[in-house]
């Protein structure tokens, strides 16, 4: 079996992992305090799994070995505690994981870009950036990324890689208009044929010309047939070179990823300016020679786009054109249709919410094996096969369980009746409630006979008995007159 | 569209077949192909040697039209005729074509689609195409789809058709193209963003707006318009009702895609198949033509469907050679590929020609080579010639040994001599008789439009160079280059440097390498923009980290981003400056009122959102670069500024804010940059009569510091900031004299204080001083070599002069009694008798000899300067005459003299001049003030003649003053005469004038002496030399340099609404004309 690590040994040292996982904010109140202990973002569970497990796995399952994980100072006991824990271990056991905290105290608006500024000095070689929360679909393995990225780079001179996925129509009805705070898909526009990220429309435009996007017209010469798209998500998926960090110390100001680097670097390809300018930066001269033309006479290879390539058969010749430049400095683009599996960042509630139950709709009837487990859950209660329930979790009898996960350890009694619900771990659900449509922070206390419709609590949170909820965010600091807590809900969204 | 019901379609489809009409535009609304399109319209061009009509009518009958109108403008006869003979009016085609003569008066396409509108001959969808249109794109069958989603979608009006091609494409225009912003489902054109060439396209915007209804769109930069439309019977209508829509891109697409009220949507029929091209420039008529020989256009080819009939044999390498044995191809002649040969033509030996069509009966004598041209019929190419990139007009002789280089437009029946020489885009045409010319004239007023480009062009024909070009014997005329004056008129697309992008042209080299193009332009324009943001970016981090020591360097970079921001606003201002030059220019050439004007002023305010200080500079500027420069004549120059002024100074003040210190101030700042700077003391005195500006205003403007130049470097600028201060110091002197005088004058004051009396008194003090200046300035221009010389002829001539000056500096208004006196006499218009004389002297060369004669001349003046009225004469010739102007007057002056004195009322004013008589005239001259203004006016434009007569009457008076210097009464004269015309207010100024020479210090007599320095000495010049005497006046002289002279002038005019006044101290005048003598026999000694 030796041989099989050979080769994943041979490209450890192509890329390297940046996972950021950040406070989560738009996840306010899941992922709030629990008293004094923190609720990281990364270690909020999605049917029952931590959200961190998913990148992870799509990492290693492409052969990357080294992950550099960055996270909040206060997250970084639990988050290593979590990595050195008996299930990541087992889960990822290629994986050498380096985990960094960030001082949130000390620079209040930690911007993704500063982050990376930050530890570029654990940087060496190429690297990708992936959220803690981007939940990739089984039909879109990392590999295709990078392979896009691999070919291109060599190929003509591409400097990064970027993932967009569609987002399908949300569904208004499944949650609370109040759930729904994560940011507006942006508008995107990219040349379908080569796969290039030309342009996207980042806020600061929108503030500025709320009318009309603006279009660079060299942009439109060098790539006359792009498309605009309004529908698509940023992954926050991005494979870079590693000269990119050298351009982003340039530019100091720039301070989220998504929402200013990116769209910056999507203008030396089109732009002579900063081509003149960043050009060498970006693509430094070197020695290796180009895989170019072994590249065009690979079989595989579907032709790097040109775009200045001839569209129809019956049109009358082109004039000669000035050949383009050798690297093109493009930044690629994969974009993941809806039509070819759910994707979606657990970076809203209401993704969360639906991520679980696509999960749950994946699945067969997850109910713990072990018999331990088993025998906490009264034969008498009801769970649907699209509901999952975690370990040595009890449940009473008369219990009725529909399109919902259940935590670990939670307790749950009798005559309740859950439909459509998350529940995370530690949660006791008193006889006699009724939950639609909620979702639980851990250590939430349920009171007999209360109903809970469309509600999230925080961690820890107790509802009395017999209380009444409809689309409310229950949390615990002012829990006497629950109301939606917004505030924290101020930072950037992208800090993963 | 899958064939559901195929039945149904079907007979909808035979249904709607009968009907299906089409409109073609034969017009093409502009000129980019003159001069071959003087003398027939664009769509009777050949294009490989058929007309583009007939391709158009080819196109369309391919796809099964049955019914075409022919809309034409220019030339309807000669459509008419074209279509009457072609094949397809020929029954058996079963095509009807009706041409539709519309009237001159459209001048747009969009013109055209009311008019078809109002005819009423559309009765179903149809298909629109311009009138050259070569196309084997089946028509049908877009028109089958747009059938299809109207059924569906009422709202989808039009179906445009586009051909995918890349950005870079022989038949897509490189001068004018499109975005086209299309759903990817339905192409469904969501948004029109039209692209002109030149000036390079920067951004292209879309509207956020449509994202909402349709989440995934194309932008494509990539098709070609083929100028062919699907429309519904609306259209036309919708014209109709937006009466402004004139292009139907640009306007009718964009209107309709824009309107938030239609509810109308436009698709695209994105042609994956086919040939379609439009021959809109003659770049295209190149590309098409190489496209039709290639074969692109198949079954349209030479050899099959050729168009005009013609039958052509394809050879290999496609070579087409009209059948019938009827080309004659020498044996040792070269045909390269991709040529067509028309029938009847003659090739001689060693001719070579290489991708070229040549028309019918064409001669191509030997050793002829021809690259890339497009020969129409009956051309005659002499032996030896060479030819390249270039179309030749049908009946066209090129000389032997001829060169015509790439881009040349030869115009029909042109005869080019031997050897003649094109160069590169030259577009030449026949020289018009006189007869045929009037008769185009009468034939329509469109023809007149493009002849005033052919006249300006037959203008400009004598030049040698031009022989050059065309050869001897030629008939041709050369077309001017370059943007046509008008350029700003024309639509974006068809300027100039537009323009030049649709050449014909070498394909590879650049178009128009010169320009700041497209895709380059672009990328330098947006990174201008991008260094900004990037700077910005760097200020930001260097705010940032200000405290540490590195910003430094940050700061640093970050500037140009700055300048680019000044850079901005300046560009900004000189546009906005720009505008309000063009809205002065149209309600000058239409007569608008002021409020008009000054409201479309506050609407051009604000939107380009200046301050108004940049209004103001506008309009000033606007005004004073208006004022027509009248070289020397002072006279005419006052009356061109007073005229300006007077009509468009209560312009300043209704822009919206009135703020008179700073209109002067922002007079100073312009003139002292402009050209005129000479006319600033004039302007601003007009201003003052005018009221717009007052007395304080200009004594608080000259408090400023501004107004000193104070901070301003070290430029010539800054000293022609000062030079204007120094005007407005004379001024004030004239202020502060006036008004002591008024004080001394008091005894005088019961006609004084009736102002006109008073004002004109102050004019003449005014001209009087002007005067001084130039005879100082005359003097000045001879003087300094003469000064050996001169001081002994001076001495002579000063000795009158002094008498002058004596009786000057005892009082201003003392002296002003002779001119009173010839105010009197009415002569006030002499001036342009005597600037007729000045400049007759001018005339002679000016010698040492004339210099002095000058001097003495100049002498007089001063001495008349007390007086008042020997400045004038100098001031309407200023720079000129200087020197030269003097000799020649005294002797004039002489003639006159004898004749003034035969006029009795001369000598009827003679009498003046002495003290007794002094109460007298002074009487009758406030008298004359009051009618004087409407006299003077008429009697100035009556000329010369009047002004002669004053001038001797005048003459004689000063005279028998002082009899030794006649100049000084010729001056005189016109002095009263200036003095006469305004009715001014400013009896105070005049008299301060008078005086305030005394005050200014002498004026240096180094030869060195600049404009600036002048200044002084002419505000000095009537004071001091009234009082120094001829010294004074001659040290100027030397000095002063014509631009003085100029300024001078300025100060005239405001003299000139004294003059008036002038005749009211004439009183006192008299008796110092005694005076001046003795003072100036005092001065005379001094300089010796």
């Amino acid at each position: 079996m030796d041989f099989e690590e050979t080769p994943s040994k041979i490209t450890t040292k192509e890329f390297l992992a940046v996972v950021l996982a950040g406070f989560g904010n738009e996840l306010a109140p899941l992922t709030s305090n629990n008293g004094d202990e923190p609720c990281p973002k990364a270690l909020l569970p999605i049917v029952n799994k931590p959200m961190l497990d998913y990148p992870l796995a799509w990492l290693e399952a492409s052969g990357i070995r080294d992950v550099l994980l960055i996270c909040p100072a206060p997250h970084r006991a639990s988050v290593l505690h979590y990595i050195n824990s008996d299930s990541s271990a087992s889960s990822f056991p290629s994986l050498r994981i380096d985990l960094q905290a960030f001082d949130e105290s000390e620079n209040l608006t930690v911007g993704t870009c500063q982050l990376l500024r930050h530890f570029a000095h654990r940087i060496d070689q190429d690297f990708i950036i992936v959220p803690c929360d981007f939940i990739p679909p089984p039909s879109l393995p990392l590999s295709r990324v990078l392979n896009k990225f691999r070919t291109e780079a060599t190929y003509d001179g591409a400097i990064a890689t970027t993932l967009f996925f569609e987002q399908p129509k949300p569904d208004k009805t499944s949650t609370p208009e109040e759930w729904r705070s994560g940011p507006a898909s942006t508008s995107v526009v990219w040349d379908e044929k080569s796969g290039t990220l030309l342009h996207v429309d980042t806020p600061d435009e929108i503030d500025d010309d709320p009318e009309e996007m603006a279009l660079n017209m060299s942009l439109l010469r060098r790539y006359p047939r792009s498309k605009l798209s309004a529908n698509l998500q940023d992954a926050h998926v991005y494979v870079c070179r590693r000269t990119v960090l050298d351009v982003l110390k340039e530019k100091p100001r720039f301070d989220s990823i998504r929402e200013e680097f990116i769209p910056w670097l999507c203008t030396p390809q089109y732009n002579s300016r900063k081509r003149s300018k960043y050009g060498h930066i970006l693509n430094p001269l070197h020695n290796l020679p180009s895989q170019r033309l072994a590249l065009e006479h690979c079989t595989l290879h579907t032709g790097l786009p040109s775009a200045y390539e001839p569209q129809s058969a019956l049109s009358s010749p082109m004039d000669e054109v000035a050949p383009t430049e050798t690297s093109s400095l493009r930044v690629g683009v994969v974009v993941h249709r809806a039509s070819a599996g759910y994707t979606a960042r657990a970076n809203t509630l209401q993704t969360y919410l639906e991520l679980n139950r696509h999960f749950l709709s994946q699945t067969t009837y997850a109910l713990p094996i072990d018999s331990e487990s088993r025998s906490l859950i009264d034969p008498k209660a009801q769970i649907t096969s699209d509901s999952m329930v975690g370990h040595t979790t009890k449940v009473g009898e008369r219990t009725n369980i529909k399109k919902s996960v259940i935590g670990k350890h939670c307790v749950i009694g009798k005559y309740v009746r859950i439909v459509g619900c998350v529940i995370l771990d530690h949660c006791v659900i008193s006889d006699g409630a009724k939950l639609d449509g909620c979702i639980l922070g851990t250590n939430t206390t349920v009171g007999v006979k209360s109903e809970l419709s469309k509600c999230i609590t925080q961690a820890g949170y107790e509802v009395g008995d017999g209380e009444n909820y409809k689309n409310e965010r229950l949390d615990v600091s002012d829990w006497a007159a629950p109301q939606h807590d917004d505030d924290t809900s101020t930072e950037e969204s992208d800090e993963e | 569209m899958p064939p559901k019901s195929s039945s149904s379609k079907e007979k909808d489809l035979t249904d709607e077949d009968e009907v299906l009409q089409a409109v073609i535009l034969a017009d093409s609304f502009n000129k980019r192909f003159k001069p071959l399109t003087s003398g027939k319209p664009r769509c009777l061009l050949p294009v490989c040697n058929a007309t583009l009509l007939d391709w158009t009518f080819e196109s369309l009958a391919l796809a099964g039209v049955q019914e075409i109108f022919v809309v034409c403008r220019s030339y309807p006869e000669l459509v008419k005729a074209a279509i009457r003979d072609s094949k397809w009016s020929k029954p058996s085609l079963g095509l009807k074509i009706v041409s539709i003569i519309t009237s001159k008066e459209t001048f747009t396409p969009g013109d055209a689609m009311r008019d078809i509108y109002t005819r009423g001959i559309i009765t179903s969808d149809f298909v629109l195409v311009m009138g050259d249109l070569v196309s084997n794109i089946r028509i049908d069958e877009v028109v089958r789809v747009h059938k299809e989603r109207r059924r569906t979608n009422k709202d989808a009006i039009m179906t445009m058709v586009v051909k995918p091609s890349g950005v870079v494409h022989r038949t897509r225009s490189k001068g004018e193209s499109a975005i086209f912003v299309l759903d990817a489902e339905t192409s469904e054109c969501l948004h029109y963003e039209h692209v002109t060439g030149y000036p390079p396209k920067k951004h292209a915007k879309i509207p956020r707006e449509i994202l909402a209804e349709h989440p995934e769109i194309e932008i494509r930069n990539d098709l070609i318009d083929c100028g062919i439309d699907v429309c519904s019977v609306e259209v036309p209508s919708l014209f109709q009702d937006n009466f402004d829509y004139g292009d139907i891109r640009r306007d009718f697409v964009h209107g309709v895609l824009t309107s938030d009220l239609l509810m109308k949507s436009i698709h695209c029929y994105v042609a994956r198949e086919g040939y379609a091209a439009r021959v809109a420039d003659t770049r295209s008529y190149d590309s098409v033509s190489k496209d039709i020989l290639a074969r692109w256009t198949f079954p349209l080819v030479p050899d099959d469907n050729h168009p005009g009939g013609h039958s052509y044999e394809h050879i290999r390498g496609n070579k087409y050679l009209a059948k019938g044995n009827s080309v004659v191809l020498s044996r040792t002649c070269k045909v390269g590929s991709n040529c067509l040969i028309g029938a009847g033509t003659h090739i001689a030996d060693n001719a070579n020609i290489q991708a070229s069509v040549i028309g019918q009966r064409c001669t191509i004598e030997a050793n002829v080579t021809l690259r890339n041209v497009y020969v129409f019929d009956d051309a005659h190419i002499g032996a030896g010639s060479v030819i390249e990139y270039s179309i030749v007009g049908s009946n066209v002789k090129v000389g032997e040994g001829s060169t015509v280089a790439r881009g040349c437009l030869i115009g029909d029946d042109v005869i080019l001599g031997k050897n003649a020489k094109l160069g590169e885009f030259e577009r030449v045409s026949r020289r018009r008789d006189e007869g045929e010319a009037d008769e185009s004239d009468k034939e329509d007023e469109d023809e007149q439009s493009e002849d005033s480009e052919l006249e300006e062009a037959e203008a400009r024909q004598d030049s040698e160079s031009i022989t050059a070009i065309i050869g001897e014997g030629s008939n041709a005329i050369v077309w001017p280059k370059g943007p046509r004056a008008d350029e700003e008129d024309l639509d974006e697309v068809e300027r100039y440097n537009n323009q030049r992008l649709m050449r014909i042209e070498i394909p590879i080299g650049d178009p128009a390498s010169d320009l700041p193009l497209e895709y380059e332009g672009t990328e330098s324009d947006s990174d201008a923009s991008e260094r900004e943001s990037d700077e910005s970016d760097l200020e930001m981090h260097a705010l940032s980290r200000i405290s540490s020591a590195t910003s430094t360097s940050a700061i640093s970079t970050s500037t140009p981003g700055l300048n680019i921001h000044t850079l901005h606003d300046a560009a900004a201002y000189s546009e906005f400056q720009a505008e309000v030059t063009q809205s002065l220019d149209r309600a000058f050439a239409e007569g608008h009122s002021v409020d008009n004007a000054a409201v479309e002023l506050k609407t051009l305010r604000m939107a380009s959102n200046v301050p108004l200080r940049k209004v103001r500079e506008a309009v000033v500027a606007s005004i004073v670069e208006r004022i027509e420069v009248v070289e020397g004549d002072a006279a005419a120059q006052r009356r061109e500024i007073s005229k300006m002024v007077g009509r468009w100074g209560p312009l300043i003040d209704k822009i919206g804010g009135v703020d008179p210190v700073e209109t002067i101030e922002v007079l100073q700042y312009h003139c002292a940059k402009s050209a005129r700077l000479p006319l600033f003391g004039q302007i601003l005195a007009a201003l003052y009569q005018d009221d717009i500006v007052e007395e304080d205003d200009i004594r608080a403007w000259h408090a400023r510091p501004e107004a000193k130049g104070e901070g301003l470097k070290d430029t010539s600028f800054a000293e022609n900031v000062k030079r204007c201060w120094l005007v407005g110091t004379k001024m004030i002197e004239q202020f502060n004299e006036q008004e002591s005088s008024e004080e001394e004058s008091g005894e005088e004051d019961s006609d004084e204080e009736e102002q006109p009396s008073k004002k004109p008194a102050a004019a003449t003090a005014q001209a009087a001083v002007g005067k001084k200046e130039e005879s100082s300035e005359e003097e000045s221009s001879s003087g300094d070599d003469e000064s050996g010389e001169d001081d002994s002829q001076d001495s002579e001539d000063d000795a009158p002069a002094t008498k002058a000056a004596t009786a000057a500096p005892s009082q201003p208004s003392k002296p002003a009694s002779t001119p009173a006196s010839t105010k009197e006499s009415e002569e006030e218009e002499s001036e342009g008798s005597e600037e007729e004389e000045s400049e007759d002297d001018a005339l002679a060369p000016s010698q040492p000899a004339a210099s002095k004669p000058s001097a003495s001349s100049t002498t007089p003046a001063v001495s008349a300067a007390p007086s008042a009225p020997p400045p004038v004469p100098a001031a309407h010739a200023p720079a000129l005459v200087s020197s030269t102007a003097a000799p020649a007057q005294p002797s004039t002056q002489d003639e006159e003299s004898s004749e003034e004195e035969s006029e009795s009322e001369a000598s009827d004013k003679e009498p003046a001049q002495t003290a007794q008589s002094q109460a007298p005239p002074a009487v009758a001259s406030s008298k004359q003030p009051v009618t004087a203004p409407s006299k003077a006016e008429s009697e100035e434009s009556e000329g010369s003649e009047d002004s002669e007569e004053e001038e001797e009457s005048e003459d004689d008076a000063a005279s028998r003053a002082t009899e030794p210097v006649p100049q000084a009464q010729v001056s005189t004269p016109k002095a009263s005469t200036e003095t006469a015309r305004p009715p001014a207010t400013i009896t105070t100024q005049t008299e301060s004038v008078a005086t305030i020479p005394a005050a200014v210090p002498r004026p240096r007599p180094g030869p060195d002496v600049v404009g600036g320095k002048q200044n002084p000495v002419v505000a000095s010049g009537s004071g001091q030399v009234a009082s120094e005497g001829a010294t004074t006046s001659r040290a100027t002289t030397a000095t002063a340099t014509s631009s003085v002279a100029t300024t001078q002038h300025s100060l005239r005019g405001q003299s000139a609404q004294e003059r008036d006044d002038d005749g009211g101290e004439g009183e006192e005048s008299g008796d110092d004309s005694g005076e001046t003598d003795e003072e100036g026999n005092t001065d005379d000694s001094e300089e010796e």
